[in-house]
Formats: structure tokens, C-alpha cells, sequence
């Protein structure tokens, strides 16, 4: 299973959301941090199909997406973020509509609904009118229908956003599981989500990776550039907090550091 | 997923709000039909209000003529003749007009130039009966005379006259007569549906854009069938919706009327509402194509609507150009000088629900040597935008930014 970005770039007006971006994801957790505006969003979007790419494509095991069409989307789980609900639908009657878009037999259907909601804690919630439900009630109910078809390539836009502390590491947890066997995209702002699942995290701004790495490359690098030291403790906030400084000057790291990994360029 | 889009329609409050509405308009217009019908009894010199009145018009028709005969409107005319009086008098009305009820009308009107909307009472006192009324002499005489006038806006080819004149001369006559107050009250319900469309139009114009607006769509479109069978689905139920509301608003409406009355007059000739009709339709016909005509519109501009809440993205402003396209052509002007405006703005919803109007209004258009009579320019037209809506409509909700 290989999801091949290869130089997408999307303008929007005058504004470049994301510029000549090129990566390849097999099975893991890949986190996506950025700032607001950084282009993470409109990244997802493309992935999944709802945003048109300007330049470049993305191929799904060798096969452009847009022209796979309903097959790709067959394989795709996604929770937008601020996602749209039905408030009067109930959130059984939300999950098997969501269930019947993507093509599932009713009868199975009724059945992995009830487990997803058993999962995100919802089950006793289940004939309630999404309504009523609070935000990170709705969130929850959000993530469970993203993993309706057992998706292939599960992104998640801003999942965490909402959720109570304890929420947020059963969902934690239910992520580094599923990124096992297919591809989780995780975008967030929040550093400590990705922090301990993700595989793989990829730094954004306006519209570029300007690194990336597994959790020890990122650490080495930290180091190194920083000059801290070893015996202080890593967290990737401080990588985070360094590289959404404004002092932060791209050109002169790469001079000084060279493409170490941890830059783009794939 | 039809479950779905239907359960989607009918919680909306604002769509319940409107549907109800609309069913009270029908309700309440078909209870008026009958409860304000007047019949003027000549027996009692006294009018007969309500199922009563219509009772009382229904049996005094079997004592009608049954057939427009030359004989029968050569009596009436020389009876109408013999008062001498000025028949837009008030005089003329007690003593003349108000008894002899709708032949009276019906006579005056085929004597009447067709450009003239009423019909010409004193009309009468000009027609000489040395060789009868010559009543369907008349009728075709004053066709011709219409077709062959010069009109600012434009005059008919030689095509559309041959065609109206053989449309015209093809009519079978002598025209049967008799009740047909029954049959216009049933046109009177089906001519609500056109109220009705205002209902289609509130609930249809969010089915896609809502969609947008809530946020929904990322996840419709990333899903399966989120491209195809979701569209689909949306335009399969907003259709049903369509047919399924106006009938459930009209046809209960005329078997109230059928319950009550039957249907005297379901077989006459189309020609009992206006003599120069060149259609040989019975009332019972042109009624049922009355309705074809309003389910046809209605489905279109539910097409209509689907396709403008999937480019715009916004349910009011969908509702805005709903409403405006319904009531705003109702403001536009005939012209005097410009005959392919004035064909245009016959094909609005809010003129070709007019339909009876139409049917003796000569209005055809030509392309090349063909006629295409209204009628069949109306089903065309709407068919066709409706098809373009429908096309447009799928790439429009999927359009991505």
C-alpha cells in the first residue's frame, strides 16, 4: 500500500495553500503539524479527493485517484474538520446513512455501526438526535463514521478538537492501533497528539514541509541545532515552538545542517 | 440513502411549515369553489348559493340543449334581439342576461373580435338572421380575420395560418353543450398547483445546498457513492416529492368536487369555454393535460432548483431565484413591437399555467417551415431546461474549489 504525493501544489487567488509538496506514506501514523494557514487542511482536502490540485497528483499504488474514482473513495475514511451533521437524525440513523453512501450492507452495516459507537463510547448515546450531543460528543461520532468501511487510508483532520483529556488518549490509543495496517494521515495543531503515535511527522508551513522525520530524527536534529543539551529532555513542542518561530530562518538551516532527512525534498 | 434524503425533506421545519400551508390554500380554495358558488334561480327570482346552487345548475342543465346547434343559437340571438335593449345595461342584465346564464356568453364571445378579452354583448344586436346565426361560419370567419391582421409585434406566416386554419376547420362541430360548472372548478383546483410550486420551491432549494452550508459535504463526497448514487438519490427523491405533493394536493381536491357532484360535464367539448379552441379535447382531456402541464412545470423547476442549490451552495439564494422566477415574469410586459419577447414570455411558469387561456390563444412558433403550436413548445421548452438542469446539477454539487 503506497499513497504517492507527488509535487502537488494548490493556489488559491494570490495565495499559495500548498507548494510543489511530495511525499510517500505506506502503513503508519503520519502526523501533519502546522499552523493555522499552513496548508495542512487543503493538503487533507486534496488527498481526499474534494480539493482540486493545481499541478502535480497523487497516486494510490500507482494509480492516479481521480481517475480510480468511487474505488479510491472505497478505501478512504475522512473526518473533516468541523465536520456537518444532520442534528435531527439520530447518531445510529447518522452512522447508517453515512454507512449506505459508502456502500455497506445494511445488515452489516447496523452492525459495525453499533461497535464503532461501542468504541468512541456512544453506544448509550445511540437514539439520541445528534443535536443534543456536545461537541466532543459530536467529534466522536465523527471518528466513528471515518472508520465505517475499515478505510485503507484513514485521514483525520483536526480529530482531537473537543475532546476531554481522557477522550483524547482512548482516541490516542485507537489511532496508534489502526495505523498498524493502513495509512492514518493525522493533521493537528496540537503537538502532544501526534508526540506519541505518530510514525512519521511532517512540519508545515505556508504550504511546504520544511521537515520532517521519525520522532529520533527530529530529536538528533533538535539537538543539533539548538546546541541543547542531551541531557535535557526532548519534547517535540520546543522542535515545534523553534520552527514556528519567527526567527526562523529556513535557508541558513539547510546551509548550516544540509538535507540531513529531517528537510524535504523526497 | 432515498430513506435518508426523505427523512432530510420532511424534518425541516420550515418545509412542514409550507407543505401544510399549501395544502390549507387548497383546502380552503375548493371549499370556497363551492361554498361561493351563486346560481340564479329564475323560478324564485333568487340566487342558490353553495352545493344547493350547484345542484340546482346541474339539473337545470339536462334541461338544456344538449348540442350548439344553428337552430338553437338562432333562437337565442332573435330572442336576445326581440328586447331591443342595450345588452351592457343594468336592464339587460336582470332581464336578458342573468337567465339565460352562460349560453349567453358563450354566444356573445363567438361573436366577439379575438383580441378583445370580453366578450362584446351588444355584438348580438349587430349579427343578421336572414340566413340564421351562422354561428360556425362566424367562429372560422373571425379566425381568419385574426390570423390575417397586421400586428406591431409581428404577423403569422403563411405556415402557422394554414396550420391554425386546418387546426380549426378539423374541430368537430356542432360543439355539445350542458353543465360545465363541475368541469370548471376542477380546472380552478388544478390551476392551485401553481401555488404549490411555491411550496416545491421552499423545500427543494436546500437539498444541496444544506449540504454546503452544514458542512456535510466533505464527508458525502469522500464517500463511495458520495459522486453518483448520492446525486441520484437527491434528484430521484426531490422529483417524487414533486409529483408526489402536487398530486396529494390536487387530486384529493377534485375527488372532493367528483364526490359530491360526479363529473357532469367530463365529455364536452373544450369549445364550451371558448368557441374559436381549434383542439378537439374533451373538458375531461384538457383538465388531465391541465395537470400533466402542471406536474411538467413543477418537475422543472424542481430541476431547476436542484441545479441552482448545487452551483450556489446557498438555500436562500435558491429560494430567492425560485420565487422570482415564478412570480417575477408576471410583471413583464407583453410588447407592441417585438413578437420573439412576447413567444418568450408566454413560456413562463406563471403564463403557461394559464393554460385555458392558451389553448385559444394562437401562439405558435416556427422554426423553418415547421409549426410548433404552444402547446408542444411548452412541454419542449420545459423538457429541455429541465434536462440541462439535471446535467448540470451533479457537476455542480461535485465542483471542487
Amino acid at each position: 500500500m503506497e499513497l504517492v504525493i507527488d509535487r502537488v501544489t494548490k493556489q488559491y487567488r494570490n495565495k499559495i495553500a500548498v507548494d510543489r509538496l511530495s511525499t510517500v506514506l505506506k502503513e503508519g501514523v503520519y502526523g501533519l503539524l502546522g499552523a493555522n494557514g499552513a496548508g495542512k487542511t487543503t493538503l487533507m482536502r486534496m488527498i481526499c479527493g474534494i480539493a482540486r490540485i493545481d499541478s502535480g497528483e497523487i497516486r494510490f499504488d500507482g494509480e492516479e485517484i481521480e481517475k480510480m474514482g468511487g474505488r479510491y473513495r472505497d478505501l478512504l475514511g475522512y473526518l473533516p474538520q468541523d465536520f456537518g451533521y444532520y442534528p435531527n437524525f439520530t447518531a445510529m440513523e447518522f452512522m447508517l446513512y453515512i454507512a449506505s453512501l459508502k456502500g455497506l450492507d445494511r445488515k452489516f452495516a447496523k452492525t459495525r455501526s453499533r461497535l464503532l459507537l461501542q468504541k468512541v463510547g456512544l453506544i448509550s448515546e445511540m437514539r439520541h438526535k445528534i443535536k443534543t450531543f456536545s461537541g466532543g460528543m459530536r467529534q466522536r461520532l465523527g471518528i466513528a463514521q471515518a472508520l465505517l468501511n475499515d478505510p485503507e487510508i484513514l485521514v483525520l483532520d483536526e480529530p482531537t478538537a473537543g475532546l476531554d483529556p481522557r477522550e483524547r488518549v482512548r482516541f490516542r490509543n485507537m489511532i496508534a492501533e489502526l495505523g498498524k495496517d493502513r495509512i492514518v494521515i493525522l493533521s493537528t495543531h496540537i503537538v502532544s497528539d501526534v508526540e506519541e503515535i505518530a510514525d512519521w511527522i511532517f512540519f508545515m508551513k505556508q504550504g511546504q514541509f520544511i521537515a520532517q522525520g521519525t520522532m529520533e530524527m527530529l530529536k538528533s536534529h533538535y539537538f543539533k541545532v539548538t546546541q541543547a543539551e542531551e541531557a535535557e529532555a526532548f519534547r517535540l513542542e520546543k522542535l515545534y515552538l523553534y520552527y514556528f518561530s519567527e526567527d526562523f530562518d529556513r535557508e541558513r538551516e539547510e546551509l548550516l545542517f544540509g538535507k540531513d532527512g529531517v528537510h524535504d525534498k523526497i | 440513502m432515498i430513506r435518508y434524503e426523505w427523512k432530510k425533506i420532511f424534518e425541516r421545519r420550515l418545509n412542514i411549515i409550507a407543505m401544510i400551508s399549501g395544502y390549507v390554500l387548497i383546502a380552503g380554495c375548493v371549499f370556497s369553489f363551492i361554498n361561493g358558488a351563486s346560481f340564479y334561480d329564475k323560478e324564485t327570482d333568487s340566487y342558490v348559493e353553495g352545493i344547493e346552487g350547484i345542484r340546482l345548475e346541474q339539473e337545470r342543465a339536462k334541461e338544456k340543449e344538449d348540442v350548439i346547434s344553428e337552430e338553437y343559437i338562432t333562437r337565442i340571438v332573435k330572442e336576445i334581439q326581440s328586447y331591443g335593449m342595450d345588452l351592457e345595461s343594468d336592464e339587460a342584465y336582470m332581464e336578458i342576461i342573468r337567465p339565460m346564464g352562460d349560453i349567453f356568453y358563450f354566444t356573445a364571445k363567438n361573436y366577439t373580435d379575438m383580441r378583445e378579452p370580453y366578450a362584446d354583448r351588444n355584438a348580438l344586436m349587430e349579427i343578421d338572421l336572414t340566413d340564421g346565426a351562422q354561428f360556425y361560419r362566424q367562429r372560422m370567419d373571425k379566425i381568419r380575420d385574426y390570423l390575417d391582421m397586421d400586428f406591431s409585434y409581428g404577423n403569422y406566416t403563411k405556415a402557422e395560418k394554414e396550420y391554425w386554419i386546418q387546426k380549426a376547420e378539423n374541430t368537430i362541430v356542432p360543439f355539445a353543450w350542458g353543465d360545465k360548472c363541475i368541469m370548471d372548478m376542477v380546472w380552478t383546483t388544478i390551476d392551485i398547483g401553481f401555488y404549490l410550486w411555491f411550496v416545491i420551491v421552499i423545500c427543494v432549494s436546500p437539498v444541496f445546498a444544506f449540504e454546503h452550508e452544514s458542512g456535510a459535504v466533505s464527508l458525502l463526497l469522500t464517500a463511495k457513492y458520495g459522486k453518483d448514487r448520492l446525486i441520484w438519490s437527491k434528484i430521484a427523491v426531490s422529483v417524487a416529492f414533486t409529483v408526489g405533493y402536487l398530486l396529494v394536493g390536487i387530486v384529493p381536491g377534485i375527488c372532493v368536487i367528483g364526490l359530491l357532484f360526479g363529473f357532469s360535464g367530463i365529455d364536452l367539448p373544450v369549445q364550451v369555454w371558448n368557441s374559436v379552441i381549434p383542439y378537439n379535447l374533451t373538458a375531461g382531456q384538457a383538465c388531465f393535460y391541465h395537470l400533466a402541464i402542471i406536474l411538467l412545470i413543477g418537475i422543472t423547476v424542481t430541476f431547476f432548483m436542484l441545479f441552482c442549490s448545487a452551483r450556489l451552495k446557498s438555500s436562500l439564494a435558491t429560494l430567492a431565484i425560485g420565487i422570482t422566477v415564478l412570480i417575477g415574469p408576471a410583471f413583464f410586459p407583453m410588447s407592441k413591437d417585438n413578437g420573439a419577447w412576447n413567444h418568450i414570455n408566454y413560456l413562463f411558469p406563471v403564463r403557461a399555467v394559464d393554460f385555458k387561456e392558451m389553448l385559444g390563444a394562437y401562439v405558435s412558433y416556427t422554426v423553418g417551415e415547421w409549426v410548433i403550436p404552444y402547446m408542444v413548445m411548452v412541454v419542449i421548452v420545459y423538457l429541455a431546461i429541465g434536462t440541462a438542469a439535471l446535467i448540470f446539477t451533479r457537476k455542480g454539487f461535485i465542483k471542487m474549489r
